[in-house]
């Protein structure tokens, strides 16, 4: 069961990491084209998918950013793998 | 202001140990055209841009490179994990042990320490814009010389996306000098 959670976990991480680069690269290519209408299109789909993805991921796994972290009874903060370490 | 993420671009999952390659890759940390200069260059010059487009693009290439420094300390951190000094001997990296241990010190494969003389910021946009084209293709350079030295495929894969997006960022830079040397026009 934990094995299952955690390939899951390591799934839902690959697709955050797409959408989130999504966003990133569609940035970048704004800056320089910040009239392209497709481009801005695709800018507003991306922003609510990378959104909806952190979103799912925080709800079934653990915080990606600090203002989502659960601090009713202790430091939700620090559960989940950090940069440094290797996804199980 | 820069709000941590606790995730990477992509997700960096070495499996096989070799502090030799480690310290290799420790150069696009530390080294003279790595990801530590990247981000300082960036985000220093973007201070004396003079149009949105170029605050914003240093800013957002300066930030992103920040991340990839991140990434760059994860593999080296990764494939010398557990690993103890007879290890580094044995690959040939003793002296890199015996200074720093399993620590990732900004220093370049040959272990210059980091150093802000690798970088500058002229208050020039051309010049500056100039500058970050040139250190883009050195950046796309020193990924090519690691991928020559490297063959764990968990670590080609990131090295490959990295390298990848030095170009993107080259061609970027490309289009904002064009809109920069127009206004001049």
């Amino acid at each position: 069961m934990e094995n299952n959670r955690q390939i899951s976990a390591q799934q839902l991480m690959q697709k955050v990491s797409e959408a989130a680069f999504y966003v990133t690269d569609l940035k970048l290519y704004l800056d320089t084209h910040p009239d392209d209408a497709r481009a801005l299109r695709m800018f507003g789909e991306a922003s609510r998918n990378a959104k909806a993805c952190f979103d799912a991921f925080e709800k079934r796994y653990y915080p990606l950013f600090a203002t989502s972290a659960d601090c009713d009874s202790d430091w939700e903060w620090l559960v989940g793998t950090w940069p440094s370490q290797k996804m199980a | 202001m820069f709000i941590f993420t606790k995730m990477t671009q992509i997700p960096v999952k070495i499996n096989n140990k070799n502090p030799r390659l480690a310290s290799y890759i420790l150069s696009q940390y530390g080294g003279p055209d790595g990801e530590l200069g990247a981000s300082l260059r960036y985000l220093s010059q973007r201070f004396a841009q003079t149009e949105k487009s170029g605050i914003a693009l240093l800013t957002d290439i300066g930030t992103e490179e920040l991340g990839h420094l991140e990434m760059i300390g994860s593999i080296v951190t990764q494939l010398t994990k557990g690993e103890g000094a007879k290890s580094f001997d044995r690959y040939g990296v003793g002296d890199y042990y015996i200074d720093h241990a399993n620590g990732v010190y900004p220093a370049s494969a040959s272990g210059v320490p980091f150093s802000a003389a690798y970088l500058q910021s002229k208050a020039d946009p051309i010049a500056d814009i100039m500058e970050d084209m040139a250190a883009e293709q050195k950046a796309r350079a020193t990924y090519d010389n690691i991928l020559r030295m490297c063959d764990d495929p968990d670590v080609t894969n990131i090295i490959r996306y990295l390298r990848e997006r030095e170009v993107v960022h080259f061609q970027r830079f490309g289009e904002l000098l064009d809109m920069l040397q127009s206004k001049i026009k």
